[in-house]
């Protein structure tokens, strides 16, 4: 086990709880019909590569946060093989916030990155 | 470790202890839903796969107990209920914290909402008092059974949908989630499950008793706010257009040198009823909670 796992635990958990909500808008943005959750988390397993970008479970809050905020709106539908299910779709205001981050998340990206490279003017 | 989904779940609500129930009701809810869906998924696809084998790669995925506890505190800390009250500290004087109410939305949320109860009270009451008559008579048959279970569902199904009016007038917190139950039970196991359940029994309790509390809630406020807009505008009904105060049914002018006091008195009767409303607002909020939320 690496001496950093904590310290890599933590700094992985404060990235995501800013990049959690840009991703979820994200991808139902670009998704052709309503989600629901177990189906949206099941999407991001298959994009991650090895280290899984966050828990599955914390996936939930930030889809109601963004729910209540107006962003996504959602409806009950009930299914033949399990729980009722929540489909999750973007509205307007969530793809019009979606664009203002996305160009926010372009910045702090190309920021970090130059400072990485060592190309930053600081 | 975690064998089942259930043993997720109990330690799920141990981490969970003392946060606002309504939270502990969602997260439930959401891990709930989520882990069976992941358990038949990954069953099916290896059916060689112990449950307990399974469970413990879900779980990974997903997050323990303590891991997602933390996580719903965090996200919940950041989004309060839309008309929940900030806790800064109060430096209103006194009269403009009493006339201030009218600017206040959870006032107004409260006021709406009193407005709205008496039609709420008669769908929703109504339905639990005559479809539970109807179909608790037909329990006699065995067509019975299903009839009164279905019944049974539509109350919890009524009482979610009266937890996100609560909380979109009133500001409180409650249920985002409906309650399920496991689909893996037998018909008959989950006819039982509703009626061993005090969640199903103080869910229909609570709409029924809607039924006559809506209509006084209703009634009240919309009274104070007519008597409170009347007397405010009572010199320029008496005197401009020539109509009189109808109180109970008698038509009364009023002196003219009394118009002023009684102005007064509806400019302070109004703030007094949006007080009123916010008062009967949190109170309910409270009962509502004790009534309409399981955790």
């Amino acid at each position: 086990m690496s001496p950093f796992t904590d310290a890599n635990k933590k700094f992985q958990k404060e990235l995501n709880s800013g990049t959690a909500a840009l991703v979820l808008l994200s991808i139902l943005a670009s998704a052709d019909e309503p989600m629901y959750g177990y189906r949206i988390a099941k999407l991001m397993e298959v994009d991650e590569e090895n280290v899984p970008m966050m828990k599955q479970g914390a996936l939930y809050p930030v889809l109601r946060s963004l729910e209540g905020s107006g962003l996504l709106e959602s409806h009950v539908d009930p299914s033949i093989s399990g729980p009722p299910r929540r489909y999750y779709k973007i509205t307007e205001s969530g793809l019009e916030i979606l664009k203002s981050w996305t160009q926010i998340w372009d910045q702090t990206k190309s920021f970090v990155d130059g400072i990485l490279k060592g190309k930053a003017d600081v | 470790m975690c064998k089942d989904v259930n043993e997720y779940l109990a330690k799920l609500r141990k981490e969970l202890e003392g946060s606002d129930t309504a939270l502990i009701q969602d997260a439930l809810s959401d891990a709930e839903g989520h882990l069976r869906m992941a358990l038949e998924d990954a069953l099916s696809e290896k059916p060689r796969l112990s449950e307990i084998e399974a469970m413990t790669s879900i779980i990974e995925k997903y997050g323990n107990p303590k891991e997602i506890a933390s996580a719903y505190r965090a996200i919940e800390s950041r989004t309060s209920p839309t008309l929940a009250v900030s806790r800064t500290t109060e430096t209103r004087s006194s009269w403009a914290r009493f006339f201030g109410v009218l600017a206040e939305p959870k006032a107004w949320g409260a006021f709406f909402y009193m407005l709205l109860s008496s039609l709420t009270g008669l769908v929703f009451g109504g339905w639990a008092l005559i479809a539970g008559i109807i179909s608790f008579s037909t329990l006699v048959f065995i067509i019975g059974i299903p009839i009164f279970g279905l019944f049974l569902l539509s109350i919890r199904g009524i009482a979610l949908l009266e937890g996100r009016i609560v909380e979109a007038l009133l500001g409180i917190r409650m249920p985002r989630r409906s309650l399920f139950l496991d689909r893996n039970l037998s018909w008959k196991d989950m006819f039982m499950a509703l009626i061993k359940e005090s969640y199903t029994w103080k869910a229909w309790l609570y709409l029924a008793l809607q039924f006559p509390l809506g209509l006084i809630y209703s009634l009240g406020i919309l009274l104070l706010f007519v008597f409170s807009l009347s007397f405010i505008g009572s010199p320029v009904l008496e005197l401009v257009f020539h109509i009189p105060l109808d109180l109970f049914g008698d038509d009364v002018f009023t002196p003219v040198w009394f118009l002023p006091v009684v102005c007064a008195a509806g400019f302070f009767l109004l703030p007094l009823t949006f007080h009123l409303a916010r008062w009967v607002g949190k109170v309910h909020g409270k009962y509502v909670k004790s009534m309409l939320v399981r955790a």
